[in-house]
């Protein structure tokens, strides 16, 4: 390969790197989760701590994933991993905007102001059923 | 000046069908500590059956009525310039029946998207290669990851929307609540343009 090879391909990794980087900060901040998160937690102080986190997040599992830095550890390690990931998960689908424009209207429409706590339950229960059925049945 | 009515008209109103609004009613009124009382059950406006549920009263119709009485009072005008009144016809009650219908198409629709998603993103693959980076082993189904996932993205969830089946977390609103604010003030803000007569006029 010649340094312009080499050259390129550094820059069209750096470029895409830089996009997706980019790219992944702003889905993550239209949905609100970091503040979500800092308003409960009252950790308003250590918003830089979790932006860190974030970053270090992203570049961490690229790492271990491109150098194929495997760990043998047990099962359980990965249900301790499995329930972080599906509780970001949950604030993600949480967080979409379909999700919350759908409640008002429909507490509006069809008066049902009293019942959305017991509706908010169903889409719970509904993603934590399809996500276990998925997976269980290995669709 | 010594004597200035002080009018401040409320945000909203909530009354029963064929109800009598009074100016007590529709704003808090400060005059000289005595006279108010009686000011307080002046008639404003009488609602009739044909007005629909929702009526917007004018700051000018209550300055126009209170002149019309007191016509030397000189008044002081606070607040926004006009009321949104809710008529609330016997209440319709949700239909259980119908509840319950649209919880299972909430139920049924989320669970589809949260399975889409995985496919559409290829979770199973990315489970796949974690269960392998951590563990050494492959395995095709790493249900010891999915499971605690799983139930994790209902934890989110609910921690999301700052509810564990009723109870707060704190006293802050939840992003849910704020949402129903929203869409609650672009509704009102569309009635006091379009149900308020005097806003709209066509000269031709």
């Amino acid at each position: 390969m010649s340094v312009w090879e080499c050259g390129l391909l550094v820059l069209i990794g750096l470029g895409g790197g830089l996009a997706v980087g980019s790219g992944l900060v702003a889905f993550i901040a239209v949905l609100d989760i970091i503040p979500r998160l800092t308003q409960l937690t009252n950790a308003h102080r250590h918003i830089r701590a979790f932006e860190w986190a974030l970053v270090m997040g992203a570049l961490f599992f690229t790492l271990i994933d491109f150098f194929h830095l495997g760990a043998h550890w047990p099962n359980v390690v990965t249900a301790v991993y499995g329930l972080f990931a599906g509780i970001f998960v949950g604030t993600l689908a949480a967080g979409l905007t379909e999700v919350l424009n759908v409640f008002p209207i429909l507490a509006k429409r069809l008066s049902m102001d009293g019942s959305l706590l017991f509706l908010l339950m169903a889409v719970v229960f509904g993603k934590v059923t399809g996500s276990l059925l998925q997976w269980l049945l290995h669709l | 000046m010594k004597d200035a009515l002080f009018l401040r008209l409320r945000k909203r109103l909530a009354v029963k069908p064929e109800a009598m609004i009074a100016l007590g009613d529709i704003c808090q009124l400060f005059w000289d500590g005595e006279r108010e009382e009686a000011l307080k059950r002046m008639p404003i406006y009488q609602v009739k059956p044909t007005d629909g549920n929702l009526i917007v009263i004018d700051i000018m119709q209550v300055i126009q009525r209170v002149r019309s009485v007191y016509p030397e009072v000189e008044l002081e005008i606070q607040g926004s310039p006009q009321i949104i009144v809710e008529v609330l016809n016997p209440r319709k009650k949700a239909n259980p029946v119908l509840v319950a219908l649209v919880w299972v198409l909430l139920f049924i629709g989320s669970g589809l998207a949260i399975m889409n998603f995985h496919t559409d993103v290829s979770m199973r693959e990315v489970h796949e290669r974690i269960f392998y980076l951590i563990t050494g082993e492959r395995s095709e189904q790493p249900l010891w990851l999915q499971i605690p996932y799983s139930i994790g993205i209902g934890m989110g969830m609910i921690l999301f929307f700052n509810h564990i089946f009723q109870k707060k977390i704190n006293e802050e609103p939840s992003p849910l609540e704020v949402e129903l604010f929203m869409y609650q003030q672009s509704l009102d803000q569309y009635y006091i343009q379009n149900e308020n007569k005097e806003n709209q006029r066509t000269k031709l």
